[in-house]
């Protein structure tokens, strides 16, 4: 660096003094072309100047030359070294770059840590939140979430099933333009403008579909970031119809029941106050009497003994014992005990069974009762002086047995007959032929199918009279 | 003074027996009817004094059948009582509007009901 500086001082001496001389001789010359050797001596000074100029900027060049190659040595393996020289001049600038050189270096490993680290974050933020996507995803109630914009940030498969929107599309869209149910997006919406951060509010709504209406539970949360300010709304929609209607029909069961408890029970009531006050004077009346409350009794117990014995069946409460059983046998046995009944009618039993080796797996109680059930009902509404007639038909290729309980009686009205086996149906045209419970049929039908998973059916000519049978499975 | 005619309307024939007798027994006429449109037609053709019905009948319920008689001038004027087994379901407007005087609910005392129509026949007069 010395030497640089030296040659730069002694160049520009040099040039100086060169155009002072070259300028006076120039001078002279314009006087008269004396002093010539002047301007001689300029030119010899002005050239020297040069020379040192040129020998100084040499000297900067390698010097230059030096430094990039260090530097571009240092960086080629990509570490960064303290740079060596022997070179005097250009120590201290040397000691400078490698200083800074130490200083970037610190930096460039505090920031490679640093982005170790913030690279494990990630890691560790998208596992979390891949694994909330994986439980959100999983939940069977549709969950919808959005930011303060109200744009879909998230939302799982039973909210697009629900919605019908797709959910790979539509994420970061605005929620009202994924969703056509307004109710719920303005439900979202005045989450969001609550400007609350923590609220909660639960809603029943009706979401209405190209396939059906169903009934949700919404569960609306306003959701707080880190800094506690509002950051989106989550909505959660539990489908509630299947509770509604099961709630509806147990409803309507605990009506039904209350109803039709309370009829033999107003009777019994009524008639045994009458009893009491004195009002029926003579015997036979009060026989009478005596009759409708032992008859209204009975009934009140048949229809507790129905109402356990069906809901036994449907909550699975009941032991059922299944042993190879011929239904042949326990029709015949079945028609023995209900025979003085048809008798006092006049009511002429005829069967037509089939062998009894043919088996079928069956609780043999609860098949004698639906049996004893469908003869009772044919002997209650077929009129007096009728036939009631009692088949088996094996379908051996099929491995079925079908048993048929015909009768020639009132028969049931075409619009009724869908309605048959429901619990508490009564046909209203033949409703003044017997005091039944409105269970009979339906706990025929829970023993038929639900027990045996058998098939049971019923066919029926106003006037000419009804069919009721059944089809179970013939066991080996 | 002749006695007073009571139209009684009942699915249950028990109930319609007992009803009967009761109010034979206190001295009353007694017409039946075993559902709500006999009923209807002998509430023009008898001229009841006062109306017991039930409210669960086949055809027509009892409600349906005070709201027909409400609206004919000719028995737009007879008291009814009316028996349910469901009385707490029924809106008290409509039975109110359909000039229902009282609700017996079921199981009921058939002296209680006696009572009841003496009282009803009573405010009638007046």
């Amino acid at each position: 660096m010395r030497r640089g500086r030296i040659l730069s001082i002694l160049m520009l001496i040099c040039v100086a003094g060169g155009i002072v001389c070259f300028a006076q001789s120039a001078g002279e010359a314009l006087r008269g072309g004396r002093r010539l050797q002047l301007g001689v001596a300029g030119s010899v000074l002005f050239v020297l100047g040069a020379g040192a100029g040129l020998a100084a900027i040499a000297t900067l060049r390698r010097d230059c030359r030096f430094l990039i190659g260090a530097v571009r040595r240092m960086t080629a393996d990509g570490r960064l070294k303290a740079l060596q020289t022997s070179n005097p001049e250009i120590q201290p600038l040397i000691a400078a770059i490698n200083d800074m050189v130490e200083a970037a270096d610190q930096s460039v490993s505090d920031a490679i840590l640093k982005m170790k680290e913030l690279e494990i974050q990630l890691k560790v933020a998208t596992a979390q939140r891949q694994h909330a996507e994986a439980i959100i995803y999983s939940i069977s109630d549709a969950v919808l979430v959005t930011d303060t914009f109200d744009d879909l940030v998230l939302a799982n498969e039973s909210a697009a099933r629900t919605f019908q929107f797709d959910l790979e599309g539509t994420r970061r869209l605005p929620v009202d333009k994924v969703i056509g149910d307004e109710k719920l997006v303005e439900l979202i919406r005045d989450m969001r403008q609550s400007n609350s951060k923590s609220g909660r509010r639960i809603v029943e709504h009706k979401v209405k579909n190209d396939r059906e209406d169903r009934i949700f539970k919404v569960t609306l949360s306003a959701v707080a970031d880190n800094n506690d300010l509002p950051a989106g709304v989550v909505a959660v929609l539990h489908d509630m119809t299947r509770e509604k209607e099961v709630a509806e029909m147990k409803n309507d069961f605990v009506s039904s029941v209350s109803h039709e408890l309370r009829t033999p029970l107003a009777s019994i009531k009524a008639y045994v106050e009458m009893l009491i006050d004195g009002e029926a004077d003579d015997e036979k009346t009060k026989r009478e009497f005596y009759e409708v409350i032992q008859n209204e009794a009975n009934r009140l117990s048949r229809l507790i003994d129905n109402i356990l014995n069906i809901s036994r069946i449907e909550s699975g409460l009941v032991q059922i014992n299944k042993q190879p059983q011929s239904l042949t046998v326990i029709l015949k046995e079945a028609m023995e005990v209900i025979a003085p009944q048809a008798r006092l009618k006049q009511i002429n039993l005829v069967e037509q069974l089939t062998p009894v080796f043919y088996q079928t797996l069956a609780d043999r109680d609860m098949l004698y009762q639906a049996v004893l059930n469908l003869l009772s009902n044919a002997v209650k509404y077929t009129p007096e002086g009728g036939t009631i007639t009692v088949q088996t038909l094996v379908d051996e290729a099929k491995r079925k047995v079908i048993a048929r309980i015909s009768d020639t009686g009132v028969g049931i009205p075409p619009k009724d007959l869908p309605f048959v086996f429901d619990k508490f149906y009564r046909a209203e045209a033949n409703n003044h032929m017997a005091n039944g419970t409105g269970l009979g049929l339906s706990l025929v039908k829970h023993i038929i199918e639900m027990v045996h998973r058998g098939r049971i059916f019923v066919e029926s000519h106003v006037g000419k009279g009804s069919c009721f049978g059944f089809e179970l499975d013939l066991c080996d | 003074m002749a006695a007073k005619k009571i139209l009684v309307a009942d699915d249950e024939s028990h109930i319609l027996n007992v009803v009967s007798l009761k109010l034979r027994n206190a001295g009353y006429e007694v017409v039946t009817a075993s559902d709500g449109q006999e009923a209807l037609e002998l509430a023009l053709s008898e001229h009841p004094d006062l109306l017991i019905t039930d409210y669960h009948m086949p055809q027509m319920s009892g409600l349906e059948l005070c709201q027909k008689l409400k609206q004919d001038p000719a028995t737009a004027k007879i008291p009814t009582i009316m028996l349910t087994a469901r009385g707490y379901q029924l809106d008290e407007r409509d039975t109110e509007q359909s000039g229902v005087a009282r609700m017996i609910s079921k199981p009921f005392s058939p002296r209680h009901l006696l009572s009841t129509v003496n009282e009803v026949l009573m405010e009638a007069a007046v």
